[in-house]
C-alpha cells in the first residue's frame, strides 16, 4: 500500500513538472450559469495562449468572501488571479499592499481605450489601477410579466403606486416582495435604494464612508419607509431562512410578486420563466431627489503574493479585451465593462438606458463601506427587519460600532 | 539499565513531536495572540487585556455564551435521560434489537455537513417535514419558522445535534448496563421491589460511572459546538444562534480580528478546561481503584 | 403472558422510535430521486417522488465532481488512519509499560489535547501550513489529522494495553528481547481488537471532517467530500434534489463502513468514552 502511494506521488510530481505554465484563478462564480460562462472564456484563452494552463478554483460565494483574505495575507501566495468587487472592498486590500497595481495590463495602451473613464476611480487606489472590471449590472425591481398582467398591474412609478401594487398582490394571496436574507447582503440592497431615493447620493456616499452617524434623523426616515413594508406584511415570510436564490424561487413560481435584485437574478431563473421576467426602476419616493441607481462592478485583481504574476497579467489583458468581454456579457446578459461592447440583448439595453438616465450611481453597501462596518451594518438591517419597533436602539448600537471602527 | 530508562522516551518521541507542532504550540500561540490586536495581515500589536475587556461588554459574545449554556442544558437534560431510556429499552434483548440499534446509531456515521443539510429540510418553514406535519394534524399554530425566528433557532439546532448525540449517550449507557449485576436485580425481584424501585435503587447506582462520563462528555461537546451552527445558520439571523466557537470563527476569519477571535477561543478553552480536568480526575481515579 | 406483553411493548416503542429517527433519512432519500420540476413546483418533503430519476446522482457525481473528491478523501482518510494508529501505538506502548518521570504529564497532555476546542488551533495551524508550504496539499491535511488524533488514540490504546497482564511483558524482558520486538511481536498482536475498533472510529471521523479541509485546502482538485458537498450547496442552492443526492453520496462510505464494522465502532466508543 505504502509503496503504491509513493509511486503515485512520484508520478504526480513528474506530471506537474512537465505541465504548461500554470495560472491559478480563484473564483466566486459558483452559480451554474456564470461558472460555465467563465469556464468557456478560459477555454478560449487557453486556445489563444497555448503556453498557459488555467486552473479555476471555484468557491461558494460566501466561503470565498471569508477565504480571500487568508489567501492574500499568506506569506506564500497560492492564487495568481482572484475575482472581486470594485470600490471600497478592493481598496481595503490595496491600502494594505495585498494586491498588486496593474499598470502592466494597460501597457502600450490606456485605460480609456478599454473602459469608461467613470469606472476609473472605483477601480483605483491612490491613482493606481488595481482592478480589471469584467462586467457590471444594475439593480431593479424584478417581476413576472404574466403575473402583473393577470392582476392588471402596471409598473409603479411612485412609492404610493408601489404600495398599491403590494396591496393588490397581497389581496390575491401573493407575497408582494420576495427576499432571502440568510446571508444579509440582500437587505443591504433595500437599505441602499431607500437611502438613495430619500437622501440622495452625496448623503449615501458620506454614510458609507463612515462620516454620518447612524442615528442621524435623516437616516431614521429610511427605516420608517422600510417599516411600512414590514408592518403591512409585504415581505416574504421567514425570509431569514432562505438564501437569495431560494427567495427567488418564490418569484419564479409566482408565489411572490417582486424582487429588488441585481440583474444576476436571471442566472438562476429556469428557462421557462426567464423571458417572463422583467424589471422596473425602483419607484420615486421624494421627487426633489434625482434618480440614483446601484450598479456594482465585478472583475479581477492580482494578489501581491501571486506566484505567476506574468501569467496573471497576460490573463487579465485577455479579460479586458473586447472579445472576452463581449463573450461573457453575452452569455449572461450583463453589461460588459469594455467601451466597445454594446449591450448583448434587449433586456441589457433597457438596463443600460435606465442607468444612463440616472444622475449618479453607487456600488453597493458592502462594497462602499469598510468591511467590518458592513458586517455589523447588514446584520443590524436584518435585526431591524425582524424587530422594526426596536429601530432606535438598533441604530444607536450601530452608531457605537461606527465610532469604534472609524476611530482607529 | 541506563538504556532502559531512555527507551520510553524513544517510543514517545515521534508522536509527541508531531503533537507538539500541531496541537501544543498552536494552543500557546493562540493564547499569545489573544493579547494582541492583529488583522492577520499587518503587524501584530500588543494590547494587553483589551480584548478580554471588550468581550465583557460585547453583547454578541454574551449571547453566544448564553447559547452555549442552552446547548449544555439541552444536551444534559435531553440526551442523558433519552439516551438512558433508549438504552434500557434496547437492553431487553428481544429478537431484532440489533437492527433497531443499528438504525438508531446511524446518524453517528454522518458528517455534520450532511446532518445540517438534511435537518434544514426537516425544519424548512414552507414544505419542511415538521411544519407539514403540524398543518396536517390541524395544529397550524405550531408550524414555526424554525431556523429564522431568533427566539427558537438555537433550540432547533440543538434538536438536530441531539439526533447524533442521543445515540452516543445510549451507547455509553448500554455499556454501563452490562455492569449491572444480574444477581442484584434478581434479588430485588424476589424481595418484591417494583420496577421503579429496581431502577432507582439497583440499576441507577450501578450506572453512576457511565452517567458521570456521559454528562462530562456531553458538556464538553456542547461547549465545542460548531459545525451544526456553521452549516445550518452561520450563527444567524443576526447572531441569534451564534455560539462561542462560531463567533470566534466570524471574528477571526470573517472580520479578521485575529486577536479578538483568539481571546474568544481562550475564554472558551478556559471554561472547557474546567470540565476537562473534571473528566481527567474521574478517569484517573477510576484507574487507581482498579 | 407477561413476557408477551413486554415483547409487544418493546416492539411498539422501538418501532415508533426508529420510524421517527429515520424521518430525516427518508426525506433526503425521497428528495434525491425527485425531478427538478417536482422540487420546483411542490416544495414538499413528505411524499415519495412522482417520477423517480437518478439524474441528480449523475449531476452530483460528474458536475459536482464528487468522483474526484471521493478519491481525495479516501487518500486522506486511509493514510491518516494508518499513520496515526502507528504513531499512537508507540506512545501508548511507552505510557503503559514503562515508569518514567514525565509519564503522567505526557499522558495528561495527550488526553487534555483531545478535548480542547479546536478553535484554539485554527489560526496557528493555518499560518503554520502556509509558512511550511503544506497549505493546499493533501499532505498538509493528513499531517494535521495524524497529529490531532494522536492524543485520543494514545489514550485509547493505553487504556487497552494496561489491561494486558504485566507478567507477559516482564517475561519477555527477562528473556532479553529488545523493546521494539516486545512492542511488535508481543503487545501489538494482543491489541488487534482495540486497533480494529479504533481504526473504524477514526475512519468515520476523518472521513467526515469538514472544517480542516475548508481551512487547509483551496484547489478544486484537492477538495474532500464534505467540502465538495458544501460547494454543491453553494452552486445548486435551490436544486434540493441535487444537493440531497450529493449528501447521500457523501454519507454512503461512512455509513457502509459503520454498518459492516458496527461492533468495532461501538466497542471503540465505549472504550474510548470520548470523542475526538
Amino acid at each position: 500500500m505504502k509503496k503504491f502511494l509513493v509511486i503515485c506521488f512520484a508520478i504526480l510530481t513528474v506530471f506537474t513538472a512537465l505541465a504548461k505554465e500554470k495560472i491559478v484563478v480563484n473564483s466566486y462564480m459558483s452559480d451554474p450559469a456564470p461558472r460555465k460562462a467563465f469556464a468557456d472564456l478560459v477555454k478560449i484563452f487557453e486556445e489563444k495562449y497555448p503556453d498557459y494552463e488555467v486552473v479555476i478554483n471555484t468557491f461558494a460565494h460566501e466561503d470565498f468572501k471569508t477565504l480571500l483574505r487568508t489567501w492574500l495575507a499568506a506569506p506564500k501566495g497560492t492564487a495568481d488571479v482572484v475575482t472581486w468587487f470594485a470600490g471600497e472592498r478592493m481598496r481595503y486590500f490595496a491600502e494594505m499592499g495585498l494586491i498588486a497595481p496593474l499598470e502592466e495590463v494597460f501597457e502600450g495602451s490606456r485605460w480609456e481605450n478599454y473602459f469608461p473613464t467613470s469606472f476609473k476611480s472605483t477601480c483605483s487606489y491612490n491613482d493606481k489601477i488595481y482592478f480589471v472590471p469584467q462586467s457590471w449590472y444594475w439593480w431593479g425591481v424584478y417581476y413576472r410579466k404574466s403575473v402583473f398582467e393577470k392582476f392588471g398591474i402596471k409598473e409603479p412609478k411612485t412609492w404610493e403606486e408601489f404600495l398599491n401594487v403590494c396591496e393588490t398582490l397581497k389581496k390575491n394571496g401573493i407575497s408582494p416582495i420576495a427576499i432571502g436574507t440568510k446571508f444579509p447582503w440582500t437587505a443591504a440592497g433595500w437599505f441602499d435604494i431607500l437611502n438613495l431615493r430619500i437622501n440622495g447620493l452625496d448623503y449615501h456616499i458620506n454614510l458609507t464612508a463612515g462620516k454620518v452617524p447612524y442615528n442621524d434623523p435623516k437616516l431614521l426616515k429610511v427605516f420608517e419607509y422600510w417599516r411600512q413594508l414590514i408592518d403591512k406584511g409585504y415581505l416574504l415570510a421567514n425570509h431569514t431562512s432562505y438564501e437569495w436564490q431560494e427567495g427567488a424561487t418564490f418569484l419564479f413560481r409566482g408565489q411572490a410578486g417582486m424582487y429588488y435584485m441585481g440583474q444576476f437574478i436571471k442566472d438562476v431563473a429556469p428557462a421557462e420563466v426567464k423571458d417572463d421576467l422583467d424589471f422596473f426602476r425602483f419607484p420615486v419616493i421624494d421627487p426633489s431627489i434625482p434618480l440614483y441607481e446601484e450598479t456594482p462592478i465585478d472583475g479581477f485583481m492580482i494578489p501581491s503574493n501571486a506566484p505567476n504574476k506574468k501569467g496573471a497579467v497576460v490573463f487579465l489583458k485577455f479579460i479586458a479585451s473586447k472579445e472576452a468581454q463581449e463573450k461573457f456579457a453575452k452569455d449572461l446578459g450583463r453589461l460588459a465593462a469594455n467601451v466597445e461592447v454594446t449591450p448583448p440583448d434587449e433586456h441589457a439595453k433597457k438596463g443600460l438606458e435606465m442607468v444612463l438616465a440616472s444622475s449618479g450611481v453607487a456600488q453597493f453597501y458592502d462594497r462602499d463601506t469598510n468591511p467590518e462596518m458592513a458586517e455589523v451594518g447588514m446584520n443590524a438591517f436584518i435585526e431591524f427587519m425582524q424587530n422594526p419597533s426596536k429601530v432606535t436602539s438598533i441604530l444607536d448600537k450601530l452608531e457605537q460600532e461606527r465610532k469604534r471602527i472609524y476611530s482607529k | 539499565m541506563k538504556r532502559d530508562r531512555l527507551t520510553p522516551y524513544l517510543f514517545v518521541a515521534a508522536p509527541l513531536c508531531m503533537y507538539s507542532i500541531w496541537v501544543i504550540f498552536p494552543i500557546l500561540q493562540t493564547i499569545a495572540v489573544s493579547f494582541t490586536k492583529w488583522d492577520g495581515m499587518t503587524k501584530m500589536k500588543f494590547v494587553g487585556l483589551e480584548n478580554f475587556k471588550r468581550l465583557v461588554s460585547d453583547n454578541y459574545f454574551g449571547l453566544s455564551l448564553l447559547n452555549n449554556i442552552k446547548w449544555m442544558v439541552g444536551f444534559v437534560v435531553l440526551s442523558i435521560p433519552v439516551g438512558l431510556i433508549f438504552a434500557m429499552l434496547m437492553d431487553q434483548k428481544f429478537p431484532g434489537h440489533k437492527v433497531y440499534k443499528s438504525l438508531i446509531y446511524l446518524p453517528m456515521a454522518l458528517s455534520f455537513v450532511v446532518i445540517g443539510q438534511i435537518w434544514s429540510w426537516v425544519l424548512e418553514p414552507t414544505g419542511g417535514v415538521i411544519n407539514t406535519f403540524f398543518r396536517f394534524i390541524g395544529l397550524e399554530q405550531f408550524a414555526k419558522p424554525w431556523l429564522s425566528d431568533p427566539k427558537i433557532v438555537t433550540y432547533s439546532l440543538i434538536m438536530a445535534a441531539l439526533w447524533r448525540q442521543i445515540p452516543y449517550a445510549m451507547i455509553l449507557f448500554l455499556a454501563g448496563l452490562k455492569n449491572v449485576s444480574k444477581e442484584l436485580v434478581e434479588a430485588a425481584i424476589v424481595d418484591g421491589a417494583t420496577p421503579a424501585q429496581r431502577f432507582w435503587y439497583v440499576i441507577l447506582p450501578a450506572l453512576k460511572p457511565a452517567m458521570v462520563i456521559a454528562i462530562t462528555v456531553n458538556i464538553i461537546d456542547s461547549l465545542r459546538a460548531f459545525d451544526i451552527v456553521f452549516v445550518m445558520t452561520r450563527g444567524g439571523p443576526y447572531y441569534s444562534s451564534s455560539v462561542m466557537a462560531n463567533y470566534m470563527y466570524v471574528q477571526a476569519f470573517h472580520n479578521y480580528r485575529m486577536g479578538y477571535g483568539a481571546s474568544i477561543a481562550v475564554v472558551q478553552f478556559g471554561i472547557t478546561l474546567g470540565f476537562i480536568i473534571m473528566y481527567l480526575l474521574n478517569v484517573l481515579k477510576r484507574e487507581e481503584r482498579e | 403472558m407477561k413476557r408477551f406483553s413486554k415483547a409487544f411493548l418493546f416492539y411498539v416503542l422501538s418501532t415508533l422510535i426508529v420510524v421517527i429517527w429515520m424521518i430525516p433519512f427518508i426525506v433526503a432519500f425521497f428528495t434525491s430521486f425527485k425531478t427538478m420540476d417536482e422540487i420546483f413546483m411542490l416544495r414538499n418533503f413528505w411524499s415519495p417522488p412522482r417520477n423517480w430519476t437518478i439524474e441528480n446522482f449523475k449531476i452530483a457525481w460528474t458536475e459536482g465532481r464528487m468522483q474526484r473528491y471521493f478519491l481525495n478523501t479516501f487518500l486522506v482518510t486511509s493514510i491518516s488512519v494508518l499513520a496515526t494508529l502507528f504513531l499512537s501505538s508507540l506512545s501508548a506502548f511507552a505510557l503503559s509499560w514503562y515508569n518514567f518521570k514525565l509519564k503522567t504529564v505526557i499522558l495528561v497532555i495527550f488526553v487534555a489535547g483531545m478535548l480542547i476546542p479546536f478553535q484554539m488551533l485554527l489560526i496557528p495551524v493555518y499560518r503554520f501550513s502556509l509558512a511550511t508550504g503544506l497549505y493546499d496539499s493533501l499532505m498538509g491535511v493528513i499531517l494535521f489529522h495524524v497529529a490531532f488524533q494522536i492524543g485520543f488514540c494514545t489514550f485509547f490504546l493505553r487504556n487497552f494495553m494496561v489491561t494486558i497482564p504485566t507478567s507477559l511483558f516482564e517475561a519477555a524482558k527477562i528473556d532479553g528481547a529488545n523493546p521494539f520486538v516486545i512492542y511488535s511481536k508481543i503487545i501489538m498482536p494482543l491489541v488487534t481488537p482495540a486497533v480494529a475498533a479504533l481504526s473504524i472510529l477514526e475512519f468515520t471521523w476523518i472521513w467526515n471532517d469538514y472544517l480542516w479541509s475548508l481551512i487547509l485546502l483551496q484547489s478544486d482538485s484537492k477538495k474532500t467530500v464534505t467540502i465538495g458537498l458544501t460547494a454543491l450547496q453553494g452552486q445548486w442552492i435551490s436544486s434540493w434534489n441535487v444537493i440531497a443526492a450529493g449528501a447521500l453520496l457523501a454519507a454512503i462510505v461512512p455509513v457502509t463502513v459503520f454498518l459492516i464494522f458496527q461492533r468495532y465502532f461501538i466497542e471503540g466508543l465505549t472504550l474510548g468514552s470520548v470523542k475526538g
